[in-house]
């Protein structure tokens, strides 16, 4: 069995192992070697050879130490068919298909705002007629949460950032005229327990409407991260039920609907929370490395089992780090699944994303900065690799994004596309000294944490022993601290502020008491309407399932197909695992 | 020997459905730095913030919320305060994302302070600061 190895150790064998044929002539090296030395001490000022490396300080950013100029030097050993090679190529570092962006233009996915319902069902349709791609539905707090809309806990809550839904007949609203197996849906359920519970419901829908579940294309997150660090709440069950949940839906997905991406391993908002780029892509990878792990415990083949892993990842301000990054993940991704999975099928080394501009990078001063903060992001993006993007709106502090910032956020993946020309040379910036160097050394780093995380006995023992929570809080707190000084720059806010700025106008949405009300009275006939003792029965079975180990998304969609609600489900997960606290309260 | 005057004892706490808790955390963070005493109970409904502010007896109750609920949830706040009798002798405070029409309608509500993003580590502890020493005036 392959995971008796560390990830680290395996891929440190292989290298070992392998002949590298250098690009560079060593005799060339030499004469670049003595020329350098010459010109850093004639050149160069003492100031700057002093400071000859820098590191770069920004919001969420890796503290990755930069040198003034990058040469042939600092990738002496670089061999071009291992380390690069070309698009849809091993080692994939270049991109995972060959023609990139002439081929097929990146999926334009905007957010698809908060509101009922009928207000959302015509949001996507607005944003569809616009242009964009596919369609990507934000859901309310209560159904993050895994309330049902009637609950205390959903007062002034329901529909604030996102649409809520309770039960089938409210995707049946929200995806009415839209023909869900040609416009892939993006479903962001985050939590494998939400996951369970509510993307049955949205087959049970298309089962309505007479579609197979074979056609139906599109993704949900799915990942115990966001359900146990990244996600505050009242109540959570522990690490390790909550990713056997995940890898639940993983086999019921896989084997029922099998062009949807099952998971969406979610860096993004790990991120966001406060980390960096590098712990950002350490504890997905890792995550899927703990899936494919448990998946081959239960008999089924990698190959299989990675068809439809995706990731979900957080470009922000430090432009050449962020093109890096995407880089190396996408190498790293492939010499995982190749030498550690020996997988076959060269789809299963690619490392498809998508890619949401940082939101945590914009600021309340001076909001209309944010459409350039935005639009850097989106491009390292593009310039990465990406295969779906989101671009956010430049009201991130201040709301949910309105009509127009959602709509620039489109406009802005468009300019992209249509106007900067990027798009016609794949991975123009392969082959930079500097970006190459870069590249190198970030996949040194997200190896080393994954080994870190595998040396804590994997990721569901690291995350239940604390691991990660603490190393979130250390990270806020002294990011905070660089703010407070002035260590990290922000436009605006502590650099250059304008205490005279005015903010532009921004609309935003009052709470509208009279959307609870109806999901409220919808509830209300439902409960009447359908079989009770059926529905008990539903619930008992995933109560059962939970217990014994038997697949729990088979019982939830039982359960959605006889009428449960979300917060009907949700009781009986906590039921069936318990409650688990975790470890950064006191 | 710390006494109970000079050390300030802050309860923060979210909605029950918020699902962010980076301002929270970095909050607590910041005012433990401070010298404050900081009880974070995470995600609560009012009447639990409530309940845990009369038990602990705290100077201040700090509230973060970046998901909408702040005029609904925060006026419930305010009014189980006043029923459980601590609104006069408690500072109450809300920090996070929300329209900026909605910050005078807190203030009005009975919200000592409120906080958008950007606020530091100064401003906060200053604002808890005046606003402890005013009400022990009273």
């Amino acid at each position: 069995m392959s995971e008796e190895k560390a990830t680290k150790q395996i891929l440190e064998e292989v290298e070992k192992k392998s002949e590298r044929i250098p690009l560079y002539n060593p005799e060339a090296l030499k004469r670049i070697q003595e020329s350098f030395g010459k010109w850093k001490n004639t050149v160069v000022t003492d100031r700057d050879r002093e400071g000859w490396q820098v590191t770069p300080h920004t919001i969420i950013g890796s503290e990755i130490s930069r040198n003034l100029i990058y040469t042939p030097l600092d990738n002496s050993g670089l061999d071009y068919e291992r380390d690069l090679g070309f698009s849809e190529g091993e080692p994939y570092t270049r991109g995972i298909h060959a023609n990139m962006y002439r081929g097929q233009t990146w999926t334009q996915r905007q957010l698809s705002g908060a509101g009922s319902p009928e207000y959302v069902n015509n949001r996507l349709k607005f944003l569809l007629s616009h242009g964009a791609t596919g369609t990507n539905l934000a859901l309310d707090l209560a159904t993050v949460q895994m309330f049902d809309s009637d609950e205390p806990e959903a007062d002034g809550m329901v529909a604030t950032v996102g649409v809520p839904i309770d039960c089938v007949e409210d995707f049946e609203t929200i995806y009415k005229d839209i023909p869900i197996d040609k416009v892939s849906s993006s479903i962001v359920t985050h939590y494998p327990r939400n996951t369970a519970i509510v993307f049955p419901m949205y087959l049970v829908m298309a089962e309505r409407r007479g579609y197979p579940w074979d056609k139906l294309p599109g993704s949900v997150q799915n990942d115990f991260i966001m359900e146990n660090v990244v996600r505050s709440a009242c109540e959570w069950i522990p690490p390790k039920d909550d990713f056997r949940v995940q890898c639940d839906n993983i086999e019921f997905l896989r084997k029922e609907v099998p062009k949807w991406n099952y998971v969406t391993l979610n860096g993004y908002n790990l991120r966001e929370e406060g980390t960096s780029g590098v712990t950002e892509m350490a504890v997905a990878v890792a995550n899927g490395i703990a899936i494919l792990d448990e998946m081959l415990r239960r008999g089924y083949d990698p190959d299989w089992t990675v068809k439809r892993l995706a990731f979900f990842w957080a470009p922000a301000n430090d432009f050449f780090e962020e093109v890096a990054r995407m880089r190396a993940v996408r190498r790293l991704w492939y010499r995982i699944m190749r030498y550690k999975y020996h997988a076959k099928d060269p789809r299963s080394y690619w490392m498809r994303c998508h890619v949401q501009t940082s939101g945590v990078s914009l600021q309340r001063e001076e909001p209309y900065t944010n459409l350039m903060r935005s639009a850097y992001h989106a491009l390292a993006a593009v310039l990465g690799g990406a295969q779906s993007l989101h671009v956010d709106g430049y009201d991130e502090a201040y709301s949910v994004p309105g009509e127009e910032s959602s709509l620039l956020g489109l406009r802005t993946q468009q300019l992209i596309q249509a106007e900067t020309q990027v798009t016609q040379v794949v991975d123009p910036l392969g082959g930079s000294f500097y970006v190459e160097a870069l590249t190198d050394d970030i996949e040194r780093r997200i190896l080393d944490e994954v080994d870190e995380i595998e040396k804590l006995g994997g990721l569901p023992d690291a995350v239940a022993k604390g691991w990660l929570h603490n190393k979130v809080r250390n990270y806020l707190l002294s990011e905070q601290r660089m703010i407070e000084e002035g260590t990290i720059k922000i436009v605006g806010r502590n650099y250059f502020r304008d205490p005279n700025a005015k903010v532009p106008p921004i609309v935003t949405q009052a709470y509208d008491k009279k959307i609870r009300d109806d999901m409220v009275a919808k509830l209300q006939r439902l409960r009447g309407e359908r079989d009770n003792d059926k529905v008990k029965g539903c619930l008992e079975a995933i109560v059962k399932a939970g217990k014994e180990d038997d697949n729990i998304t088979y019982c939830t969609l039982e359960a959605a197909r006889a009428g449960a609600t979300e917060g009907e489900m949700r009781r009986a997960f906590t039921e069936a695992f318990g409650q688990w606290k975790p470890p950064i309260y006191g | 020997m710390t006494s109970r005057q000079d050390k300030t004892k802050v309860l923060l706490a979210q909605f029950p459905l918020e699902t962010h808790s980076r301002g929270a955390i970095t909050v607590a963070g910041m005012l433990r730095d401070s010298g404050m005493e900081v009880v974070y109970i995470g995600n609560s409904l009012p009447e639990q913030i409530i309940e845990t502010a009369v038990q602990e007896d705290v100077d201040v109750v700090g509230i973060s919320t970046l998901c909408g609920g702040e005029l609904v949830l925060g006026s419930r706040v305010i009014e189980l305060a006043k029923e459980k009798g601590i609104k006069d002798k408690t500072v109450f405070l809300m920090g996070g994302i929300f329209p900026p029409e909605d910050e005078p309608r807190l203030k009005e509500m009975g919200f000592n302070a409120i906080f958008i993003p950007g606020a530091g580590r100064e401003e906060i502890a200053d604002a808890i600061k005046d606003c402890v020493t005013a009400k022990r005036k009273k």
